[in-house]
């Protein structure tokens, strides 16, 4: 679920191929940088209905749905 | 006289800030500019905790006058500088290179008023919901690491989302630049490369000469391809790194080629290998005078603008 909402807006963001989009995929990969992050993240929590406070790093995509799926369950 | 809300959450008696320039601007630069009225920042950059301590005490033996501590978060001293501003009780921090929210619970409890320099509008949502108390919007005309956006666009975006007071930085020398800065809807501006031509600012003759010797055009910006590019005078360094950028070198080999090169610069003035930030402002840097004068002559200059704006309406 997580997964398919970050998927989505990332497609929506910048046009990514949503194929290439797995849970392995680096955002470097996808060319999206750390104020690209913070903007994904502010969009996020409009489509979850919740504030995520990012305060670990993410590397990959998979890195991102584990912290959200984390915090969904605070 | 200037008003500015920013000066009475402070303390200060004009609305300047001075950048928290790594290697560049140490407790001696902070408290001349503190002295002089305006905010004093140390830049903590890459240093210890200790070295910000010790630089902390500089400052605080030279003024009585608020100022503050620039944190850089990418540091790998991050956590005890973050720790040695608290046991200090630093008026002010300011940070760089992302979101402080893990230490502003340590900084409010310390009462330290948190300024966090943003490069977005959203990453300026995400840290006034830490709790920021003043954002700074750093425009790409600055020196050192730089955001795409430019202060013209960045500033009134973040303004209509901030909700805090905002501070205005990169590209600004003079009062034109700081009157500019209030129309914009900030109530300060945060300038460091003028400051890099106050008597009291230590960096080595030669990089003030070059400052000094500046044209419009004199800056560049390299390191895009790693993420965070980085402004500076065009010198025997930058244009070697700007050519390898494009080369086939890699990330690694790239990365470790600016490695201490901004120490070089400012304190072996060293020309062909050091890498001498600047922001694009330089070219408006035409003396050396005390930092105190500095303030005053930007604040003079900007009174008479923000005056007679009105002669623009009818």
């Amino acid at each position: 679920m997580v997964f398919d909402a970050i998927k989505k807006l990332i497609v929506e963001f910048n046009d990514s191929d949503p194929d290439a989009i797995t849970l392995e995929t680096t955002f470097k990969d996808l060319g999206i940088d750390s104020l690209d992050t913070a903007e994904l993240l502010i969009n996020l929590e409009e489509t979850v209905g919740k504030e995520i406070e990012l305060d670990e790093e993410v590397t990959t995509v998979g890195d991102l749905v584990a912290f959200v799926e984390k915090k969904l369950k605070e | 006289m200037l008003k500015s809300k920013l000066c009475q959450l402070l303390g200060i008696e004009y609305p300047i800030i001075q950048g928290g320039m790594a290697h560049v601007a140490d407790g001696k630069l902070a408290a001349a500019v503190s002295a002089g009225g305006g905010l004093g920042l140390i830049g903590a950059g890459n240093a210890p905790g200790d070295w910000v301590r010790e630089q902390i005490r500089v400052a605080a033996s030279l003024t009585d006058k608020p100022f503050g501590v620039n944190i850089m978060l990418l540091s790998p001293f991050v956590k005890e500088v973050a720790q040695v501003v608290a046991e200090e009780k630093v008026r002010v921090v300011t940070t760089g290179a992302g979101n402080p929210s893990r230490y502003m619970e340590s900084w409010k409890a310390a009462g330290i008023f948190v300024i966090p320099v943003v490069p977005s509008v959203s990453m300026t949502k995400l840290v006034v919901r830490a709790g920021a108390d003043a954002v700074i919007a750093e425009g790409g005309e600055s020196g050192g690491h730089v955001g795409e956006l430019t202060t013209m666009v960045l500033v009134p975006q973040v303004c209509d989302v901030a909700g805090v007071p905002v501070i205005a930085a990169g590209g600004i020398a003079d009062g034109r630049g700081l009157a500019a800065a209030f129309m914009l809807g900030a109530c300060a501006a945060q300038i460091g490369t003028r400051f890099l031509s106050a008597y009291e600012c230590g960096i080595h003759p030669l990089y003030k000469e070059k400052i000094l010797a500046a044209t419009d055009i004199a800056t560049i910006t390299t390191g895009k391809r790693l993420g965070h590019p980085v402004r500076s005078l065009k010198s025997p360094f930058s244009r070697a790194f700007y050519k390898a950028e494009y080369s086939d070198m890699s990330d690694e080999d790239l990365e470790a080629m600016g490695v201490g090169a901004l120490a070089l610069a400012v304190r072996e003035g060293d020309w062909q290998r050091g890498s001498f930030l600047a922001g694009q402002s330089a070219g408006m840097v035409k003396k050396e005078q005390p930092a105190a004068e500095i303030i005053r002559e930007i604040c003079e200059e900007a009174e008479p603008l923000l005056k007679g704006a009105g002669a623009w309406v009818e």
